[in-house]
C-alpha cells in the first residue's frame, strides 16, 4: 500500500495507542509494525511530528536494570484530537467501503 | 549496514535537512537497536527492517523553513529585547524575595538556638523566664523549618518560571525565523509526587507545631508575669516595668 496513504493513519493508531496507556518509543514501533506493514524506522517521524503539534508530551522513567526510557503521553489536546479524528475516519472508512462494494455488486 | 553505520548516514541527512534535535533523533534509533539486538537480532537485520536512512530523515518535518522575511524577524528580536528587560528585573525581584526567605529561615533558626540553648549574645534577645523561652525556640525552629520548604518550593517555581520564559523565547524567535516551535513549557513546578508529598507533610507538620508553640508560648507568658501584656511586665522595648 502506498506510503504516504498511511502515514495519516499511522498517526491516528499511535494516538489510539497511547489512549490506552504511555509507551516508550520502541514499544509503539513494534506495535504498530506487528500490524501493519511498515518500515520499523517510520514511527520516530510520525512521533516527533506529533509531539510538535503538542499531542504528545515525553518524560523519562528509569527501568530497574537499564538507562531511563522516553516514554510518551497524550496531552489533552492530543486526546481531544484523537477523538474527533477517530470519529471522522470512522465515518469516512464506512462511506469509501460502502463504495467500494458498491463497484464489486457492478462487476457480477 | 551496521548500527554505527546506519546512525552516522542517518545523523548525516538529518543535518542536511536542517533538522533540529538530531541528537535526540539519533538516541530514539540508538535505542531501537538496543532493544532489538537484545531480542538477539544483528545490527544489519535491525538496520534494514529500520528503512533506509536517508528517507527516514526526509520524513522528519523540516521545519526550518528559509527564512520568510528579515524585518519581521527584527521586529520580533527588538519585541523580546523589550520584554526581556522587564522580565529580568521581575526575576531579579523573585530572586531577592527567595534570598529574603532564606535569610528569614537562617535568622529563625539562629534565634531558637539561642533561646533553647540560653544563650543571649549581647543582650539581643528580650529577657523572659525559660520555659516560655523554650516554648517560643520551639515555635521559631518550626517556622524556620516551614520557610525552608517555602524556600524549596519556590526556587523550583522560579526555575520552571525561567525555562518557560526561555521556551517561549526560542518559540517566539523560531516562529519568526520559521524555525520549529516546540511545545510551550507550563509555569508550575511538577516535582516527583514523593517528594510533593514530603514537602507538603513538613510544611503542614511545621505549620502546625509553630502556631501552637506560638500560641503556648504567649499564654505561658502571660500566665508567669501575671499580666497580659508581659513584655510590659519584662521590660521589653525599652518599656520599664515600674512606669
Amino acid at each position: 500500500m502506498n506510503i504516504q496513504y498511511k502515514k495519516g493513519v499511522l498517526e491516528l493508531c499511535v494516538l489510539s495507542l497511547l489512549k490506552k496507556h504511555d509507551c516508550y518509543g520502541y514499544e509503539i514501533s513494534e506495535y504498530l509494525s506487528n500490524h501493519i506493514d511498515i518500515a520499523d524506522g517510520t514511527v520516530y517521524p510520525i512521533l516527533r511530528k506529533l509531539r510538535s503539534e503538542g499531542l504528545l508530551t515525553t518524560y523519562m522513567q528509569e527501568e530497574s536494570g537499564g538507562p531511563p526510557r522516553k516514554y510518551y503521553t497524550l496531552t489533552k489536546l492530543g486526546r481531544e484530537v484523537y477523538e474527533k479524528e477517530r470519529a471522522e475516519y470512522l465515518d469516512f472508512a464506512k462511506r469509501v467501503e460502502i463504495l467500494l462494494e458498491d463497484d464489486d455488486n457492478d462487476k457480477k | 549496514m551496521t548500527k554505527s553505520e546506519f546512525l552516522l548516514k542517518l545523523a548525516d541527512e538529518l543535518k542536511k535537512n536542517n533538522i533540529a534535535d538530531a541528537d535526540d533523533i539519533i538516541s530514539e534509533y540508538e535505542q531501537h537497536f538496543a532493544f532489538k539486538m537484545a531480542d538477539g537480532f544483528t545490527e544489519e537485520e535491525i538496520a534494514a527492517k529500520l528503512g533506509n536512512p536517508e528517507y527516514l530523515a526526509s520524513q522528519f518535518e523540516n521545519t526550518c523553513e528559509d527564512k520568510k522575511s528579515g524585518g519581521k524577524k527584527a521586529a520580533s528580536v527588538i519585541g523580546l529585547c523589550i520584554i526581556d528587560i522587564f522580565a529580568g528585573t521581575f526575576f531579579l525581584l523573585l530572586m531577592a524575595w527567595e534570598l529574603i526567605m532564606a535569610a528569614f529561615s537562617i535568622c529563625s533558626l539562629v534565634v531558637a538556638v539561642c533561646l533553647l540553648g540560653r544563650i543571649n549574645p549581647r543582650s539581643l534577645i528580650p529577657p523572659m523566664p525559660y520555659l516560655p523561652g523554650v516554648v517560643f525556640g520551639l515555635s521559631l525552629a518550626a517556622l524556620s523549618i516551614l520557610s525552608v520548604t517555602g524556600c524549596i518550593y519556590f526556587a523550583a517555581f522560579m526555575r520552571q518560571l525561567m525555562r518557560s520564559y526561555s521556551r517561549f523565547h526560542q518559540n517566539t524567535i523560531a516562529a519568526a525565523s520559521g524555525g520549529a516551535v516546540l511545545p510551550s513549557i507550563g509555569i508550575y513546578p511538577r516535582l516527583p509526587a514523593i517528594i510533593n508529598r514530603r514537602i507538603r507533610t513538613v510544611a503542614m507538620f511545621s505549620l502546625v507545631l509553630f502556631t501552637t508553640c506560638f500560641v503556648l508560648g504567649m499564654a505561658l507568658s502571660m500566665i508567669i508575669s501575671g499580666s497580659l501584656e508581659f513584655w510590659h511586665a519584662w521590660g521589653w522595648f525599652g518599656y520599664n516595668s515600674v512606669n
